[in-house]
């Protein structure tokens, strides 16, 4: 068994002492953020990405993930606590979850979600050992050309997938494409859209741009309309589910692991889908009595399970093909550059241990999240009473020294409010930051790969079409954008949406 | 002509310019031919396409209803804007603890409540945070005082 080998060369990376160590300072902090109100995982990400700076690739990137899915869980806590979906993907949690709290039961609504992550944490992690391989396999094979249009079919397939209108979110990611090439390009040497300003050279920092849109502007609109929510921290209760909620969860679990799986795999999908779409699915098929809406423990199980599930898997494009399928896997990307990784499927034949390591420490990660939330549900629960007038400041000295030590470049601090500024406007015209963070990343691989395939096709754009591989990826491209075009399916994705 | 979809008109009207922009500016840069592209080519391409996008994007808020455009709060924005500038200018010439103070002083006033002493207090908080975790416990190369 190759999958058992690899995992166990993986589990060795994981398992060393200094690993556990950033795992661990990984999933807490990441948790502990996650927690605060306002704040979601890609912020969360961005702020405390300095804190790897100073780690080999492995170790950060493992203190990486661990943040990622600590943020996942805290957020899901704010969800049950507090109604405030600590991030989109816990938007459903809120339903059920709130409703249970207010019925008396967060502490079994917080278990059962700690409990479903796990199993579902735990099964996805094995879906990528058996899964990532052969992909990068093929994926090594892909000529520029194929690339190219892989990249154009991922970034279609996250922007059909986001919410908000579709020409909106391409034009954004075109928008993210050219703010990508600002600064020197590699074939010519030339500096590209500097203005004159030699720190443009290096390009737009990705830190500043995630932060500017997720950090800071994020502070701005919640401070507009401040509202006030009432916080359940009175009383919790046993964080232990009843066995015979285990037992009417066991299902929920499963199909939201298996449903967050897949649609994790998905450019675009991940967390955020994979929630929706175990929800929707839940309502349906669960055995009666359901009182979905009402505190029903299973519309909070089946999607804690998917989402999880779904976060996880959606590293399989990130560490196969280097491409990212959503805002936190581009920032993932970001890191790797920072370590002098070129992302794509290179990364597990000449990294093994940086990928092998990484899933096996998922693995512990969630062992860890389990172990770290259930006692520790008390301590996260005084952080949400932590009144936002002290929060805010707070996240901008992290997003301002975060965003400095990058480079260690004040011109990147002024970059930031610059950025800060059109993210507000943006973020006012109902322009998803999403879709441009993605082309950013994927814009300067594109502009390569498309000059590469030129190159060998002496100036023939037809090899897009009549390499097979390549052509099958636009034709999947234009279909998705057909589909989501045509009328009737148009109204059924809004309503879908609503939901 | 009426515009019936104001948020959808000024995002439009924004993706033209910046697309038209990318196109301008990237005419002092060699374009090359499909075979070598120079480095204007494919900013010229996905500016294009940005533009055009916009447009259709202008053109559908005359035909399609939809929002206005939301409030713009010139305090929690400018505010914020003018403390991240501070903190910028402070961290060149005064160093990390002339900075954190003078982001979390400024920055506080983005709120509508504020409460001076309590802000005074997390500041001094603040400061001794970044002091221990990045400098002391990171090592990360910043300046604490003036000219170190």
């Amino acid at each position: 068994m190759e999958i058992l080998s690899n995992l166990a060369f993986g589990l060795g990376v994981a398992l060393s002492w200094q690993n556990i160590v950033y795992c661990f300072i990984g999933c807490f902090l990441g948790t502990l953020v996650g927690v605060l109100p306002g704040i979601g995982p890609v912020a969360t990400v961005a702020m405390l990405l300095p804190f790897t700076f100073g780690l080999g690739p492995a170790p950060a990137l493992i203190m990486l993930a661990g943040i990622y899915y600590g943020a996942q869980y805290g957020g899901s806590t704010t969800a049950i606590l507090v109604n405030i979906p600590g991030e989109s993907s816990s938007v459903v949690t809120t339903l059920d979850g709130y409703q249970m709290a207010r019925r008396g039961r967060a502490g079994p609504a917080l278990g059962i979600a700690a409990i479903g992550s796990f199993i579902a944490g735990c099964i996805a992690t094995l879906v990528i050992a058996w899964f990532a391989p052969p992909l990068a396999e093929i994926a090594l094979k892909f000529s520029p050309a194929e690339y190219f249009s892989l990249m154009v079919f991922g970034l279609i397939a996250a922007v059909v997938l986001a919410r908000g209108s579709l020409i909106k979110a391409i034009a954004m990611v075109c928008f993210g494409i050219l703010l990508g090439l600002i600064g020197t390009d590699v074939n010519s040497g030339v500096i590209r859209f500097a203005f004159g300003a030699p720190e443009l050279a290096d390009g737009l920092g990705f830190v500043a741009l995630a932060m500017a849109f997720f950090g800071i502007t994020d502070v701005v609109l919640n401070l507009e309309h401040e509202e006030k929510q009432e916080v359940f921290t009175s009383r919790i209760g046993s964080v232990l589910p009843t066995l015979a909620d285990l037992r009417t969860c066991g299902w929920s679990i499963a199909r939201g692991t298996a449903l967050g799986s897949v649609l994790g795999i998905l450019p675009g999908g991940g967390a955020l889908l994979a929630s929706f779409a175990a929800y929707m699915f839940e309502k349906k098929v669960a055995k009666p009595p359901r009182n979905f809406g009402q505190g029903d423990i299973r519309g909070v199980a089946a999607p804690e399970s998917a989402n999880n599930a779904g976060a996880q898997t959606s590293f399989i494009p990130m560490l196969t093909l280097g491409i990212p399928s959503n805002p936190t896997m581009a920032l993932m990307i970001g890191a790797l550059l920072i370590q002098g990784i070129a992302p794509g499927p290179q990364v597990m034949t000449e990294r093994p241990e940086l990928f092998w390591g990484l899933i096996a420490s998922m693995w512990i990660g969630n062992l860890m999240l389990l172990v770290l939330n259930l006692p520790l549900v008390g301590l996260w629960i005084k952080l949400l009473a932590v009144p936002y007038r002290l929060l805010f400041p707070a996240i901008f000295v992290f997003c301002c020294i975060g965003v400095y030590t990058v480079d260690n470049k004040v011109f990147d601090v002024y970059e930031i409010a610059a950025l800060s500024g059109l993210a507000y406007v943006l973020l006012k015209l109902d322009c998803e930051p999403a879709p441009m963070v993605l082309g950013f990343i994927l814009g300067p691989m594109m502009e390569e790969n498309l000059r590469r395939a030129m190159m060998i096709s002496f100036g023939d754009p037809s090899v897009f079409i009549t390499r097979p591989i390549s052509a099958a990826f636009l034709i999947a491209a234009a279909a998705l954008l057909i589909a989501i075009a045509l009328p009737a399916l148009r109204a059924k994705h809004e309503e879908a949406m609503q939901e | 002509m009426h515009i019936r979809s104001p948020k959808d008109f000024w995002a439009g009207l924004l993706f033209v310019a910046i697309g038209v922009g990318f196109i301008l500016l990237a005419l002092q840069y060699r374009l090359g031919d499909l075979h070598r592209m120079g480095p204007a080519m494919f900013p010229t391409l996905v500016g294009g396409l940005l533009a055009f996008l916009g447009a259709i994007i202008v053109l559908r808020s005359f035909v399609l209803e939809g929002e206005r455009v939301p409030r713009f709060y010139a305090r929690p924005i400018g505010v914020t804007l003018l403390a991240i500038v501070l903190f910028g200018l402070a961290l060149q010439w005064l160093g990390l603890v002339a900075a954190v103070a003078v982001l979390v002083l400024v920055g506080a006033y983005a709120a509508r409540d504020v409460r001076p002493l309590e802000n005074v207090a997390l500041a001094g908080v603040m400061i001794l945070f970044s002091v221990a975790v990045f400098v002391w416990l990171l090592g990360l190369p910043l300046p604490l005082w003036p000219n170190s």
